[in-house]
């Protein structure tokens, strides 16, 4: 089968790949030392100039650089912590709709009950308790946001469960392990693979809004979110410390969320899976 | 004193502490104003608009936070504070602009010359605004409930040397032996060991006269019930919205206070203060940090600015029972590893570099001390010989504040460079106070003091001698020579000597960088060009009864 990307896929591709090679490359791309004073513009943000084009924060740092080097804190979150994310709800997902029957039950109700709470608040409170680090808050955003996965890779795993295919290696003996490895799985697969590409979108706004409430990855390492808070109190006076980090957050979220759509959408036109 | 609610008038530093929470509780109120609306159509969300007559003389402030209660046994805040002075009367008060002492009620008094007796002679003209006379009978009381442990004052320090108060505390006596009243218009002080800064605390509002039969028929009401003799009467307060000041025609100085009304809104951040005082809204107002620079560029707005060096110290306390802080080369790298002009530079200049415990403004200020200058290469060398060359990791304790946040990672910027990788915790004031308290928990911590009285033994006593640890001298810093130096100090009447023995105590402990002095802050506010007579005082709120306004039709 010859595969090509639609447009948007193409996008998207494009887009992150852009970010991934930014973040990689964020110590021979950035121009300054993101943590360190670089001008003398303290208390008084420096206007973007030829030195700065983007401009200085009230700490004297490149804001270039620091959005340069936030890249890397954002993808590293966005994508660990759909990771984490996967790990629960896929788990949870296949364990319930291949068993069914009372563990069907038991978990998604508990999913329904973490459904009903707001993810954000959820996540601050967790934060409150464990100490801010990347590895806290990778775990926070996991354990607050696996329950769409879950409900989604349920449905999928059901009526996976049903298919002829399936009866058939079960009527032939196969244990429960065969069944979801070899069966239930690869066909469950596209769909969670839209849903990460679609759900980094998410955890990376989330991570940002974290950051934004000072509760996520604790200074100096440069992030997006904790650069607008910081910028917060110079919206009227120095607006470029809030409108640059603020366009990079949604230059990411906009490559993650056309990826995302171009598979649901090559999914949907190419009809369910088969075996 | 160390403060919880901080006024948000004040600039810097002290100002945003309490946002964020407040930030977090105005999200709340507005969903649930919007849940009411929705529940209750046609019912109107917040207080009615005040209506005052034609032509009244009213002044309009802003502050993020309400005001934590106007009972004078119970404020130990600024905002509290401010509206219990213009309520109450002390016998002695700070003027306006200084922290010298005038009278209030008291008209004349005399100490005896061993300080441990002082005498009040009172004003006969002053009423309650129920009517009643103004008596030392009122003075006796209030300090005894003040010392009442029931009351659960955090004033009852302050009077604890008055001779009989402990057993008064421990309830073996009904009242304080050592408060005479002669009779209505005489009241005298008998301490059990001579105090010669006791009238300073005579100034504090917890000394404030307050009617007993007031008092008693409102109880734990009292704050929103509060009956004074001062210059303004509690006309309304409604909690989180607005608190409202009015004229007290029976004040017993005649012609004052100039103002009809004094109106307070709350809840209104430092942000929306400038939006509102730019808007002609209210008439003084804080300078928030990001258009402070651009107020001093224009001379129109810095013409209307007022400045003051407030009795205040901002310091980094390094605990000195934990290790590596226990070393002191440890603690004066620390203090030459700071770049603190960049620290003033980041807050606009609003600051004086510190060389000591004691600010300027403070009697007893020693202007010759060097301090410790920028000096990493130095910072380094000393943390050679204490064999961490190799640099170590910390974390710096700080009130969740934006404004602190900044000024820690220029701290830790600066500790990077020395090889100290500094981690940065931001929590909640309360919280905060709590862990600095217990010992060997937190390691270092941003912190700052402002003087309750012009005296050096409220701030080398307070924060620094060894019988603090626990309660005030955070750093559990320890010198048996300044607590012998402090001992000798504190009877003494004779200024010179007083000063010499205090000096000679924050020189050795300058010496002994149980801090990393930071900065002495500088309060800018801005007032409208109609406002007359508002006057910042470098120790206290500013008072109000002296403050005039241009009339409406001559202010465009």
């Amino acid at each position: 089968m010859k595969f090509r990307l639609n447009p948007m896929e193409t996008a998207g591709a494009l887009m992150v790949l852009s970010l991934v090679l930014v973040a990689i490359l964020a110590p021979w791309l950035a121009p300054y030392d993101p943590t360190h004073a670089v001008a003398d513009t303290f208390g008084d943000p420096g206007s973007p100039s030829h030195l700065f084009p983007l401009g200085t924060d009230q700490l004297g740092r490149d804001v270039l650089s620091r959005i340069i080097f936030g890249a890397r804190i954002s993808l590293i979150v966005g994508v660990a912590a759909m990771a984490v994310t996967m790990i629960i709800g896929v788990t949870i997902g296949l364990a319930s709709g291949f068993f069914g029957g009372a563990i069907d039950f038991t978990l998604m109700r508990f999913t329904d009950v973490m459904l009903t709470l707001p993810a954000l608040l959820l996540a601050m409170a967790f934060v409150a308790v464990l100490r801010p680090s990347i590895w806290s808050i990778l775990l926070v955003i996991g354990l607050v946001s696996w329950t769409q996965i879950a409900r989604v890779v349920r449905a999928e795993a059901l009526t996976m469960t049903q298919r002829d295919f399936v009866m058939a290696a079960r009527a032939l003996g196969a244990p429960s392990s065969r069944l979801i490895a070899r069966h239930v799985m690869p066909n469950v697969m596209p769909i969670i693979v839209v849903m990460a590409v679609l759900g980094i979108s998410g955890t990376l706004l989330l991570d940002a809004g974290l950051s934004f409430l000072t509760l996520g990855v604790p200074p100096p390492t440069p992030s997006w979110g904790r650069m607008i808070e910081e910028a917060t109190t110079y919206f009227s006076t120095a607006p470029w410390l809030a409108i640059f980090p603020g366009l990079a957050i949604f230059y990411a979220v906009l490559g993650f969320n056309l990826l995302g759509y171009g598979f649901l959408r090559r999914r949907r036109s190419s009809g369910s899976a088969s075996q | 004193m160390m403060r919880a609610h901080r006024r948000t008038r004040i600039v810097n530093g002290r100002a945003a502490n309490a946002n964020r929470a407040a930030r977090l509780r105005r999200l709340i109120s507005i969903a649930f104003a919007m849940a009411a609306l929705v529940a209750l159509p046609g019912c109107r969300a917040g207080a009615p608009p005040l209506h005052f007559p034609p032509g009244a003389m009213v002044l309009n402030l802003a502050s993020i936070s309400d005001v934590p209660t106007l009972d004078p046994a119970a404020g130990y805040d600024v905002e509290s504070w401010m509206f219990e002075q213009m309520i109450f009367d002390t016998l002695v008060r700070y003027s306006n602009a200084g922290v010298d002492l005038v009278p209030d009620l008291a008209t004349s008094w005399q100490s005896s010359p061993d300080a441990t007796t002082f005498t009040f002679h009172l004003r006969r003209d002053a009423h309650f605004t129920n009517g009643r006379s103004v008596t030392s009978a009122d003075f006796k009381y209030a300090i005894e409930r003040v010392l009442d442990p029931a009351t659960r004052s955090k004033g009852i320090e302050y009077y604890r040397a008055i001779a009989g108060a402990a057993d008064f505390i421990a309830h073996r006596t009904t009242a304080v032996a050592g408060i005479e009243t002669l009779d209505p218009w005489t009241i005298v002080f008998h301490l059990a060991a001579p105090d010669p800064i006791f009238l300073h605390k005579l100034a504090m509002p917890f000394a404030s006269a307050v009617p007993r039969e007031s008092v008693e028929k409102w109880g734990e009401d009292f704050s929103r019930h509060v009956v004074g003799s001062g210059p303004f009467i509690l006309k309304e307060w409604v909690g989180g919205q607005r608190i409202v000041l009015a004229k007290n025609p029976n004040y017993f100085v005649k012609g004052v206070p100039h103002l009809d009304a004094v109106v307070e809104s709350i809840g209104v951040s430092e942000d929306l203060q400038w939006f509102k005082f730019e808007g002609g809204e209210i008439d003084v107002s804080n300078i928030p940090p990001a258009v402070f620079p651009y107020v001093m560029k224009t001379p129109r707005l810095r013409n209307l600015t007022l400045r003051i060096v407030t009795v205040t110290t901002r310091y980094l306390g390094m605990n000195c029972q934990m290790p590596p802080f226990n070393d002191e080369r440890v603690r004066r790298a620390f203090n030459y590893a700071v770049n603190k002009p960049k620290l003033i530079a980041v807050l606009n200049g609003r600051g004086i570099v510190a060389n000591g415990v004691m600010p300027p403004g403070l009697p007893g200020f020693d202007p010759h001390l060097s301090g410790y200058p920028y000096d990493p290469a130095r910072a380094r060398q000393l943390l050679e010989q204490a064999g961490l060359a190799h640099g170590f990791e910390t974390t710096l304790w700080m009130p969740a504040d934006q404004t602190m946040m900044i000024l820690g990672q220029s701290v830790q910027q600066d500790l990077d460079l020395v090889g100290v990788h500094l981690m940065l915790k931001a929590i909640a004031f309360p919280p905060f106070l709590e862990a600095i308290r217990q010992p060997k928990t937190v390691p270092l911590f941003f912190s700052g003091w402002e003087a309750d009285f012009p005296d050096p033994a409220n701030f080398l006593d307070v924060l620094l001698s060894r019988k603090q640890w626990g309660a005030n001298n955070d750093a559990f810093f320890s010198d048996p020579r300044v607590d012998v130096l402090l001992a000798e100090a504190a009877p003494l009447s004779d200024l010179a000597r007083r000063y010499a023995l205090y000096d000679a105590a924050e020189r050795i402990i300058v010496d002994d960088a149980p801090w990393v002095f930071l900065y002495y802050p500088i309060t800018y506010e801005i007032q409208q060009p109609w406002v007359h007579g508002y006057v910042l005082n470098p120790m206290r709120p500013a008072r109000l009864d002296h403050v005039w306004l241009s009339p409406q039709a001559a202010r465009y």
